[in-house]
């Protein structure tokens, strides 16, 4: 174990919760056939695995400078992205939950059609993005690969969607008692926002690491060597971990570098939030007949415009 | 009530209020929560006092007294899993469990000094049986009540925030999504107190609603009300 991970361990409330996630999940997730068979030879759940692997990349483990050595984002890409769908899935559920107690009578398609949708959401607006993003990344001079460039944003978008699943119970609660549309889809516009940005900084933050690392500008800081023996003030330091969010001190990106990136993280925007239009409904108007795609039109933007000046009808 | 009974009521109520080095109590989450249920049991009990004890009333009694620690740790289950996420992503997750024993002793000095102005209400209700005062009274006491936690929070995040200054931010974001969920959790809950003239129930027949919603209607009402139209 390593030392911070002890110290998770010592507080009795951090371990309860994330037994809880970790119990919750075996129980729904691994008792299917093929988990199980696998559960049986690693001694854990594949679900478990990854649920741990997004949990590191939470705590910045994943995106330290030290472990970023061989220029790419170790991580299973494909149990994050099985994970993603999960997480998306449960989400989908609390969105959708307010279909269930609208006026007009319950809606079960709704709720499954939004737990099918929000995946497909992040899905989508990855293969969307993701050329952009390596295009930008070779045009500016980086040495990342495909491969790391596709890690790069799995990561991201799972930790968006970390953020997004743990707001769920809010947004469930909310939308089991509200009656008002345009106030659950503002409720769950902000929500979106909140892990959306969260989720980039972190893209951008690791993406900027990356770059260090490949180029060999880096000299590491004194937090990332915990293990030998250095002053008090070292210790006291490094007692906090860097976060995956924080950036490298006096490690600054050039202007012309952040311009680019500055404008992906807005297309990026744009296209996350057309592509919940298109995809829409996932909370569905009360009173009206269930649809799994609505006819094309309009945008996200007015639909926005228009849930604010509701909420005051 | 023996000796010992007491004695453990009463050390876990002081050492949340008192705080500091020397308790040693205020660190077990177990104990915070159970000190919350029990004293917010007592406040609520006394605000549901309101319509006496006669019939059925007393069923309003226990309502109102499930309902004080009802909304509190229904709040805080509802809002703790956004600030694990949010506390990991920021480097602090071994800070973490201190931090959620911070948040639990201000709950609990809530509830704390709610009880200790339990007889104060009683006193108001011998006073007055005007049901509106009864409410505006609670309220003012929910007031002192929150006044006293935010003390006993910013105490505890204060050597949170001393060891990482990152734990700052957190506490400000805590407090947003605290209030946003508690403000619609007290509107569902409805009613405290219980109307005397009214049916006894544990929650009001137009039960949903979402208090966001109304105070957007009522703003808009202000401002379309003739009074402030240019006709006058």
């Amino acid at each position: 174990l390593s030392k911070k991970h002890r110290g998770f361990q010592k507080s009795p409330v951090c371990q309860h919760s994330f037994d809880f996630i970790v119990i919750f999940f075996r129980h729904v997730l691994c008792n299917a056939k093929h988990a199980g068979t696998i559960s049986f030879a690693t001694g854990e759940g594949p679900m478990i695995r990854w649920l741990r692997e997004l949990d590191r990349l939470l705590r910045g483990e994943t995106t330290r400078v030290s472990a970023l050595r061989r220029g790419t984002v170790e991580i299973p890409a494909g149990g994050l992205l099985a994970t993603m769908v999960v997480l998306g899935g449960l989400y989908g559920l609390c969105m959708g939950s307010f279909a269930l107690f609208q006026e007009g009578g319950p809606v079960k398609a709704q709720m499954v059609s939004a737990a099918i949708k929000v995946p497909a959401l992040f899905l989508l607006t990855l293969a969307v993005t993701l050329p952009s993003l390596y295009v930008s990344n070779a045009l500016v001079g980086s040495r990342l690969s495909l491969k790391a460039v596709v890690q790069l944003l799995v990561a991201a978008m799972s930790v968006m969607l970390a953020v997004l699943a743990s707001l769920g119970p809010i947004v469930a609660f909310f939308s089991v008692i509200t009656t008002s549309h345009p106030f659950i889809v503002l409720l769950n516009v902000a929500v979106f926002g909140v892990s959306g940005v969260l989720g980039l900084r972190f893209l951008l933050q690791t993406m900027h690491r990356l770059n260090l690392v490949l180029t060999d500008r880096y000299d590491p800081e004194p937090a990332e060597l915990v293990d030998s023996p250095g002053s008090v003030e070292l210790k006291a330091k490094s007692a906090m971990p860097p976060s995956p969010l924080s950036r490298l001190e006096g490690q600054s990106r050039s202007r012309a570098v952040q311009g680019i990136f500055r404008i992906w993280v807005v297309m990026f925007g744009l296209v996350g939030a057309q592509m919940s239009w298109v995809l829409r409904p996932f909370i569905g108007a009360p009173g009206e007949p269930f649809i799994m795609i609505a006819a094309r039109g309009s945008n996200f933007f007015a639909a926005v415009l228009q849930a604010v000046r509701d909420v005051f009808v | 009530l023996s000796k010992r009974t007491l004695a453990k009521l009463f050390t876990p109520a002081d050492s949340v209020l008192r705080g500091g080095a020397h308790s040693d109590v205020s660190g077990r989450s177990t104990l915070l929560a159970g000190s919350l249920i029990v004293y917010g049991l007592v406040y609520g009990a006394a605000m549901g006092s309101y319509s006496g004890f006669a019939g059925d009333r007393v069923w309003q009694l226990w309502y109102s007294a499930t309902k004080v620690p009802l909304l509190l740790l229904a709040t805080f289950a509802l809002s703790l899993p956004c600030f694990f996420v949010v506390n990991s992503l920021v480097g602090l997750r071994s800070d973490f469990g201190a931090a959620v024993r911070a948040i639990l002793s201000a709950q609990a000095a809530v509830t704390i000094v709610l009880a200790s102005l339990a007889p104060v209400t009683l006193l108001w209700y011998a006073s007055y049986d005007v049901y509106s005062a009864a409410i505006l009274f609670n309220a003012a006491m929910f007031a002192i009540a929150t006044l006293g936690g935010q003390i006993v929070l910013r105490r505890e995040y204060r050597r949170l925030i001393d060891r990482d200054r990152r734990h700052a931010p957190m506490l400000v974001a805590w407090l947003l999504v605290y209030a946003f969920v508690g403000t619609q959790m007290g509107w569902c809950l409805r009613p405290f107190i219980g109307n005397p003239d009214g049916p006894v129930q544990f929650f009001r027949k137009d039960f949903g609603g979402n208090a966001y919603v109304v105070v957007a209607r009522l703003v808009r009402e202000q401002f379309q009300s003739p009074s402030f139209g240019p006709s006058r």
